[in-house]
């Protein structure tokens, strides 16, 4: 067990009784997410690999029926269980935040502009960076231009779905229409345009830009970049920006902001 | 050069704009025939999904024709419809199609009118705009 690891387990297990801890840990020289119970040895834990430990609370939850899980939270990872809170995927009071600050680095790898968690527990808070210098450079493109660029980035795609898979909040599991034969064609690599703006629209009104999509993307499409492009849109037409719990999604809601049900899926 | 055809889908509401559509037929109102014309139940039931397959598969414009807010036959159907068309056109302007290829609009029952008068101007635009530019991309 090294430092870090004594640290969080005496915050997470003593300090705050949580029953489980998931943290990134390394076994056999690689790093992977491990969920540690109390009592147990929490090992060397890491916390310079940035991972979007949500994705797998978000994975075992249905599998732990009782006890708190403590997790380490970054201020994208709060953001991203405040959405799923709100579409009551996780129950917020059995969620312990342990926050955790971002370096330097990967804040500039994110062009994050919301850096610091809300309580932070572990590292040093760093100041946010304005602006992102593709988003910049796209918006100066005529629009030929950047329909050219975004074709010869997708084209690139091999349909791994590894931006799906390891997005916080992409949680339709089973009926995701990105697998079924109607929107995208079975044997095509690359998947065409409408794989990719049918899942800029799905993150839409949920994205919290993240990054992680960005990351696990072997081809090194810029998605981070399109995603915060369209969350300027959306602040724009909804004044909305996902990732605050209290706030509805301006999608379920009617034009005089009521509340409605859910969706029909029959038609 | 031949003259660019433009080939335009209408997503249709089954309680108003089709029966719109269905007016301006029995009136024998005179209007370009580049639309095909898809009856749905309502227009929340377009997904915008459907849009974004249709646009990057290659067609030229999309219309989707719903009844006026406050007249949908599901309540609140068509205030779905109006949120999510304007994110829609956001995604198509974000990789580079121009964003006036999608077009909602209200057409009530008994507007054949205005069915024409919508179709008659959306053609005009798309024809303007010019083939979509996913037509030449191969994948």
């Amino acid at each position: 067990m090294n430092d870090l690891g004594k640290k969080l387990a005496r915050l997470a297990f003593e300090e705050r009784g949580a029953d489980f801890l998931l943290a990134m840990r390394e076994e056999h020289g690689n790093v992977a997410p491990a969920m540690v119970s109390k009592g147990e040895d929490v090992g060397d834990v890491r916390l310079e690999v940035p991972y979007q430990l949500v994705t797998i609370l978000e994975n075992i939850y249905p599998w732990i029926s009782k006890g708190k899980i403590a997790i380490i939270t970054r201020r994208c990872d709060e953001k991203a269980l405040a959405e799923l809170a709100k579409r009551k995927y996780v129950d917020d009071k059995r969620i312990i935040k342990i926050g955790l600050a971002c370096t330097e680095e990967q804040i500039e790898r994110c062009r994050c502009e919301d850096p610091v968690p809300s309580h932070v527990d572990v590292g040093e808070p760093h100041a946010a960076v304005k602006g992102d210098e593709l988003s910049a450079r796209l918006a100066k493109m005529s629009q030929e231009d950047r329909l050219a660029f975004w074709v010869g980035q997708y084209k690139k795609c091999n349909k791994c779905f590894g931006c799906t898979l390891t997005c916080p909040v992409c949680f339709c599991d089973d009926d995701c229409v990105l697998e079924e034969r109607t929107f995208v064609a079975e044997p095509s690599i690359p998947p065409g345009l409408s794989f990719h703006m049918v899942r800029s629209y799905h993150m839409i009104d949920k994205c919290i830009e993240c990054g992680e999509c960005e990351r696990a993307c072997p081809a090194e499409i810029p998605l981070l970049t399109m995603r915060k492009l369209l969350a300027k849109d959306m602040k724009e037409v909804f004044k909305f920006a996902p990732g605050d719990e209290k706030t509805v999604s301006p999608l379920n809601t009617t034009l005089e902001g009521e509340l409605m049900g859910d969706e029909c899926d029959e038609c | 050069m031949a003259e660019f055809n433009p080939t335009i889908l209408a997503f249709c509401c089954n309680w108003c704009s089709y029966a719109g559509a269905d007016l301006a037929g029995v009136g024998r109102l005179q209007m370009p025939p580049n639309i095909h014309v898809i009856r749905v139940m309502c227009s929340a039931s377009v997904k915008p999904e459907y849009v974004l397959k249709a646009i990057s598969g290659g067609v030229d414009g999309v219309l989707v024709l719903g009844c006026h807010i406050g007249d949908c036959h599901y309540m609140t159907g068509n205030h779905r419809t109006a949120k999510r068309m304007p994110l829609v056109q956001k995604v198509l302007k974000e990789v580079g199609i121009d964003e006036r290829r999608l077009r909602l609009d209200w057409v009530s029952a008994s507007e054949g009118e205005k069915f024409q008068k919508v179709v008659t101007e959306f053609v005009g635009e798309i024809k303007n705009l010019g083939p979509n530019p996913m037509r030449e991309v191969k994948w």
